[in-house]
């Protein structure tokens, strides 16, 4: 493999966009379930409601604002990296990125403050529109970012000028190009699964240690509550946006499926190793026409097979076949929590039940490989194009050295590693520590430099007073 | 020493007059977004 700019720009974008995707993924389900818990503490005035809320908040805190420092760095690479794009589409990227700007960015940056800084000074009911904003911008950033995408896996409502600049010709087909709507709803779904796997592996986390702590018993019902619902709704938008892809992206769905030939009746492939030199799989588990009754709804239906594009057309293979299964592997495994956590909160003994405990936990990182997965199957699977049917990925790189973009991705994995390492490991400390009732909060602790190494110590004994009495009563002074 | 994060009021202190709470929903909204559009002219301004 040779590392020219252009595979090394293609690298920095997937290694900035994989380590971005994680916050958000998480931080817009979490903003709508802080929405949740306030307007619950609010209606019920049970105080295990703003217990939670004052412990998950501050988990938003530290991923919001990694999210926002991740994010920023892929506009100026699209500029850097991708100015023969930039130059083309901006005029049509361009202005749906500064939507996202004035309305998602700056609704979240206002009312966030009012959010961590203000709910003494605003009082209780602000403050719950505050968060309830706050969430709201959460889905409008999703809303104008998925509206981006989707323009590029699917263009519409735009003509091409002589110069190769694009112009848009009706906003109203490029924000709501096809594919939107359903993409705009996978991705939601997948922030809202991720969040709930999270706070469910959290509260699992203490159960574990505590099976009498309220908070974590509470939110662990509210977590299962929604990845039991959301995970069998997933799979159904999945499915509809599979079907989607069969009409608009059918080399993608093809990469997917490992489709080579142009057949009815296609075999779903369990698994299989896709060879694009041989332009065939090497070798294969297969349940015949399951694959035609999956994408097309039809056990005899034709499915268009890679074949059926040029080579220099097809995307590549075994890396979105497998994203695709991995993503859909985890899903399946969500559902089946989601049963088993609904059956035992049913039964009524949900803290005592270990193993699921153990299993909870161990699903927490899952929604996150599954979003990475399934923005590897999307973005992988529309190859060779960065605007399908409209602009090559490979006429999109800017003209750069391989030098200069090897310098800046390293860069970028020393500062993502430093920040991502100490972000998470933060956050991981909190969710040990877990949700804390005033009552039980340790006392406040002196005023101490911030960084002073022990800043979290509890306060030392009063000392002894100093003189002779305190000398005289040690015994042993000198 | 005091929270970062600020909590909610005890139950049952009294709340300030509207007004003042109103003045504080929209100051601190405010400083929000300016704190955001200074970041972003900042930076426009490097790299131009």
């Amino acid at each position: 493999m040779h590392f020219d700019a252009l595979l090394l720009s293609r690298l920095q974008f997937a290694f900035t966009i994989a380590f971005h995707i994680i916050f958000p993924s998480f931080s817009i389900g979490l903003a709508s379930f802080l929405a949740v818990l306030e307007g619950l503490w609010l209606a019920t005035k049970n105080e295990a409601f703003k217990t939670l809320y004052l412990f998950w908040v501050k988990v938003f805190a530290i991923s919001f604002g990694m999210g926002v420092v991740t994010g920023v760095v892929m506009s100026y690479e699209i500029g850097t990296n991708w100015s023969v794009y930039s130059a083309a589409a901006a005029p049509v990227i361009g202005p749906l990125l500064a939507f996202e700007v004035l309305t998602a960015f700056f609704l979240e940056a206002s009312f966030l403050g009012v959010m961590l800084f203000g709910w003494r000074k605003v009082g209780p009911r602000l403050h719950f529109a505050a968060s309830a904003l706050v969430a709201f911008g959460t889905l409008v950033s999703a809303f104008w970012i998925i509206s981006a995408n989707s323009w590029m896996q699917h263009p519409t409502g735009y003509v091409r000028l002589a110069s190769g600049a694009l112009r848009a010709t009706d906003w109203g087909q490029v924000i709501f190009s096809p594919t939107f709507p359903l993409r705009l709803t996978h991705m939601v779904l997948a922030a809202y699964l991720t969040t709930s796997l999270v706070v469910g592996a959290a509260s699992a986390w203490r159960l574990l240690k505590d099976p009498d702590e309220e908070e974590s018993c509470l939110a662990l019902k509210m977590a299962i509550g929604m990845f039991a619902i959301v995970a069998p709704l997933q799979l159904l938008a999945g499915d509809a946006s599979g079907k989607q892809v069969l009409q608009v992206q059918p080399a993608k769905l093809a990469a997917i499926e490992a489709f080579w030939d142009t057949k009815a009746g296609q075999a779903f492939h369990i698994a299989a190793w896709p060879d694009r030199a041989a332009a065939a799989n090497r070798w294969e588990l297969s349940i015949p026409k399951l694959g035609s009754l999956i994408t097309a709804g039809d056990a005899n239906a034709t499915i268009t097979g890679l074949k059926a594009f040029a080579p220099q057309d097809r995307p590549p293979v075994a890396v979105v076949f497998w994203a695709f299964r991995v993503m859909v592997g985890l899903g399946v495994a969500m559902i089946g929590l989601g049963f088993w956590g609904g059956f035992l909160a049913w039964r009524g003994n949900l803290p005592q039940a270990r193993w699921f405990l153990r299993a909870a936990v161990a699903m927490g990182p899952a929604g996150f490989v599954a979003v990475v997965s399934g923005w590897i199957v999307a973005e992988v699977g529309r190859q060779p194009y960065v605007i399908y049917g409209v602009l090559r990925t490979a006429d999109a790189v800017s003209p750069v050295s391989q030098g200069e973009v090897s310098v800046s991705l390293i860069c970028f994995m020393a500062v993502y590693a430093l920040i991502f390492s100490v972000g998470v490991l933060y956050i991981l400390r909190l969710i040990d520590e877990g949700p804390r009732p005033a009552a039980t909060a340790p006392p406040p602790t002196a005023m101490r430099p911030p960084g002073y190494a022990l800043a979290a110590a509890p306060e030392e004994p009063a000392a002894p007073p100093r003189g002779p009495a305190s000398r005289d009563s040690s015994g042993d002074a000198p | 020493m005091r929270a970062i994060i600020e909590p909610p009021p005890e139950p049952g202190a009294p709340l300030a007059p509207l007004w003042k709470r109103l003045s504080w929903f929209a100051g601190l909204a405010v400083s929000g977004a300016a704190a955001t559009a200074i970041v972003a002219y900042a930076l426009r301004a490097l790299l131009r």
